[in-house]
């Protein structure tokens, strides 16, 4: 752990950021039509549940990284084990985004450029800020926030403005009943994008007023939420819900739909900047996550010296993860769901809350009864 | 000192890098397509025909006005088994790389409409990160899409632009024809018993002529490009041609007019008044009666006197109130000949499925399958009108008020 301090609300500022990345641009939930919004909406309230216990967790041990009390809950051999899982599960999600990134731009923008150059030209920038530290990566997100949110309102401004908006698209609402927006919601929006923030629990250490991270943690989780839910209703009002089923990209798609006074249209580079943005802290996050606590599980005294060999893998493995881009979404709706998603967001940590509980109660235990 | 000498080789490197040359287009490399026009050939081949525009030439076509001027697009014509293939293989006839980013229009032949429709054709341009799905879809009607995308138009250098803004406008101050986009029509054809309607366009004289620059020396150009019908499409082929009142209220319906111009008779005389819309709305409901669907469509007009060719007084409220009726009745009829013919034609271009399926979605789902051929040609519509008189110009009574008078 290096020796740096974040306030609450740069904590909420890279988990909004976190969070939005790269579920900002694709048709997220779209599998429950135009309840999509619901679904959005029904995880984000089902992600409290689970931000409540990884916070419980936290409030055992303020000052520890998860790596470091996995071998205190579980003992030194299975907590070493489970960390070190975790630890390849924040380098792969990591690998998973710069992806999504790389294939975003290749498909839209530079359909000659190798996808190797320009995952290779983001991966640069992420580890030269990995290198600089937590403060670092925290202050540009304040920095970056803002720009973010100016884009997003000019760019909503322009659409209502344009005229676009039909909200005839989002009927009729519940054509299915509620169920299988609650499917959904427990089985694709939980997960990505809402839960994978538990990555967090890896920064909340070097928050300074632990007071404060359980209504951190729940706003930046409500507000990107909201936005989310923002996005594609807009998405599904703009286009319809068939093409935005149909789009790789559906922001792209509306943001392409605006045409404001003959002159205003072609607005792109919008969706561009989002994109960049969200997904930098995205990978910068589960970047630094996995450095510290790889440098935390080896005892490795500064860990700004793993940022150029993780940040290597990680872009590697982002080229080699897929052989196309429809084997990339395939993976991350299906397989890293079963695989990676339910146990490690949903499954692990309530054991451990258990048994950290048993273990308080034990030491305490003269005190209290 | 070495560690900044190694920082300073990096930063260079990394500027060759963040110049983005890697796939550089210069403007004057690429050939912009203004508008595309795509026919069949034997064999169900297409033939595509590019519109690209010669920069030069617009910007000095304007002064010159010489004879010796070349025109301001050129054509080039490719075909090929897909859109793509006959694309790339242009490519051997033009010194430069086709651009599409600024194709706002897209014209497809009445034949190829008619045989293979429009669906194979659009997911080549939707799926194209470069091509806009804003791009207006156009029917040529009567001649090949090729003719029409050769014509050299007047006021209006470039063609493309011509026809699109013809469509604007017309859409807005007549309201015969309408502007829809790719993206539209893909929207139409997709969603359950709907068919979709697209402008066409036309070519009025002969095709030889209108390629010529000498047509446009002319004050009336012999050969010219004219707005004409609604195309209707069924599962994306050609079934129908709409003008003239059907035309106008398909799009009335479709809530796309802003203004047109009614005329109802009046005191013997045909014709006699002449009512300008200026706003209007038109909203379509359903509901079910018995377990059958029942659609109202009401639509609520504000307008001005534009002419009248019979003394009326209108300065009484109560004449003003006759003639609210007497409009009501026309836009009434105008809206029932348009709903008549789309169920002739079996095709609800007119969106009452997406209406019953926004409502009452459980029943629609029974009614999908057969929505366009069983349940819309008997479907019971409702046609409330709402209109008012607002104003009537710079007079109240017309002029021949006062000849009226002189004679008693």
């Amino acid at each position: 752990m290096e020796k740096a301090k974040i306030s609450a609300s740069q904590l909420f500022i890279l988990m909004v950021l976190f969070e939005l990345g790269s579920a900002l641009l694709v048709p997220l939930a779209i599998r429950a039509k135009q309840d999509a919004w619901l679904a959005i909406l029904i995880g984000m309230l089902g992600s409290f549940v689970l931000f409540l216990v990884y916070h419980k967790l936290y409030t055992y041990y303020p000052d520890l990284l998860p790596t470091e009390y996995m071998q205190k809950i579980l003992g030194k051999v299975i907590g070493t084990l489970l960390a070190f899982i975790y630890i390849l599960y924040f380098m792969y999600d990591a690998s998973r985004v710069l992806r999504d990134f790389g294939e975003m731009l290749l498909t839209f923008a530079y359909p000659d450029t190798p996808l190797f150059i320009a995952n290779a030209l983001l991966m640069l920038i992420i580890i030269y800020t990995i290198r600089k530290g937590v403060e670092v990566i925290a202050r540009s997100g304040e920095l970056l926030f803002i720009f973010m949110y100016v884009l997003a309102v000019a760019g909503f401004t322009l659409i209502i403005s344009s005229g676009l908006i039909d909200f005839k698209n989002l009927q009729p609402v519940l054509e299915e009943g509620l169920l299988p927006s609650v499917k959904i919601a427990l089985s694709e929006t939980l997960y990505f994008p809402f839960t994978e923030a538990i990555v967090f629990t890896m920064i909340l250490p070097y928050l300074n007023d632990s007071k404060k991270a359980k209504v951190t943690m729940l706003c930046a989780t409500g507000l990107s939420g909201i936005n989310l839910v923002i996005t594609m209703l807009i998405n599904i009002s703009v286009l319809g819900v068939n093409l935005t089923a149909r789009s790789q990209f559906p922001l792209l798609s509306t943001v392409e739909s605006i045409q404001v006074a003959d002159f205003l249209e072609r607005l792109d580079v919008f969706f561009m900047l989002a994109m960049v943005i969200g997904i930098f802290f995205k990978v910068t996050i589960l970047f630094y996550a996995a450095t510290i606590g790889t440098a935390n599980l080896f005892k490795i005294k500064s860990p700004s010296m793993l940022a150029y060999p993780l940040g290597i893998v990680i872009l590697f493995i982002s080229v080699t993860i897929a052989s196309n881009f429809q084997e990339h979404l395939h993976e991350g709706l299906y397989i890293a769901k079963f695989i990676l998603h339910i146990p490690l967001f949903t499954i692990i940590p309530p054991i451990l809350l258990f048994i950290a509980f048993l273990q308080k109660r034990k030491s305490h235990g003269g005190k209290h009864v | 000192m070495k560690r900044k000498g190694l920082f300073l080789l990096l930063m260079m490197t990394m500027t060759l890098l963040l110049t983005s040359c890697w796939s550089k287009k210069e403007l004057t490399d690429l050939a912009i397509v203004s508008a595309m026009g795509i026919d069949e050939i034997k064999g169900g081949r297409f033939h595509l025909t590019l519109q690209i525009i010669n920069p030069g030439n617009v910007a000095g076509g304007m002064q010159g006005g010489g004879g010796g001027q070349s025109p301001p697009v050129t054509i080039y014509s490719a075909s090929g088994d897909n859109i793509v293939e006959a694309s790339r293989r242009a490519s051997g006839r033009i010194s430069r790389r086709l651009y599409y980013a600024h194709t706002n229009l897209v014209v497809v032949g009445e034949k190829l409409a008619r045989k293979e429709g429009v669906s194979t054709l659009l997911d080549a341009l939707d799926r194209d990160p470069e091509f806009r799905n804003t791009s207006t879809l156009v029917i040529a009607k009567n001649s090949t899409a090729a003719d029409l995308v050769k014509t050299l138009t007047p006021v209006d250098k470039i063609p493309a632009n011509k026809v699109l803004k013809t469509l604007e406008f017309t859409e807005r101050k007549w309201g015969e024809n309408v502007k829809t986009s790719l993206q539209e029509v893909m929207k139409s054809i997709e969603s359950p018993g709907r068919g979709a309607v697209v402008s066409g366009f036309r070519l009025v004289g002969n095709p030889q002529q209108a390629q010529k620059l000498d047509n446009l020396q002319e004050s009336a150009p012999a050969a010219t490009l004219r707005a004409s019908g609604i195309a209707v499409l069924k599962q994306g082929k050609l079934v129908d041609w709409l003008y003239g009142k059907p035309a106008r209220g398909t799009v009335w319906i479709l809530n796309k007019i802003q203004g047109t111009n009614i005329n109802i008779d009046w005191a013997g005389k045909k014709e006699a008044i002449a009512y300008q819309t200026v706003r209007q709305k038109t909203s379509v409901s359903a509901h079910v009666k018995n377990g059958k669907p029942h659609i109202s469509v009401h639509t609520r007009v504000e307008g001005d006197i534009g002419d009248m060719e019979v003394p009326v007084d209108i300065t009484n409220p109560k004449v003003i109130t006759k003639i609210e009726q007497s409009v009501r009745k026309e836009i009434k009829k105008e809206l029932r000949v348009a709903i008549k013919r789309a169920q002739k034609n079996k095709t609800d271009i007119l969106g009452f499925g997406e209406v019953v399926h926004r409502t009452r979605p459980n029943q629609f789902k029974k009614l999908k399958t057969e929505w366009n051929d069983v349940y819309f040609p008997k479907l019971d519509v409702d046609v409330t009108v709402e209109a008012y008189v607002r104003r009537a110009g710079l007079r109240n009574k017309s002029f021949l008020s006062g000849v009226k008078d002189n004679q008693k």
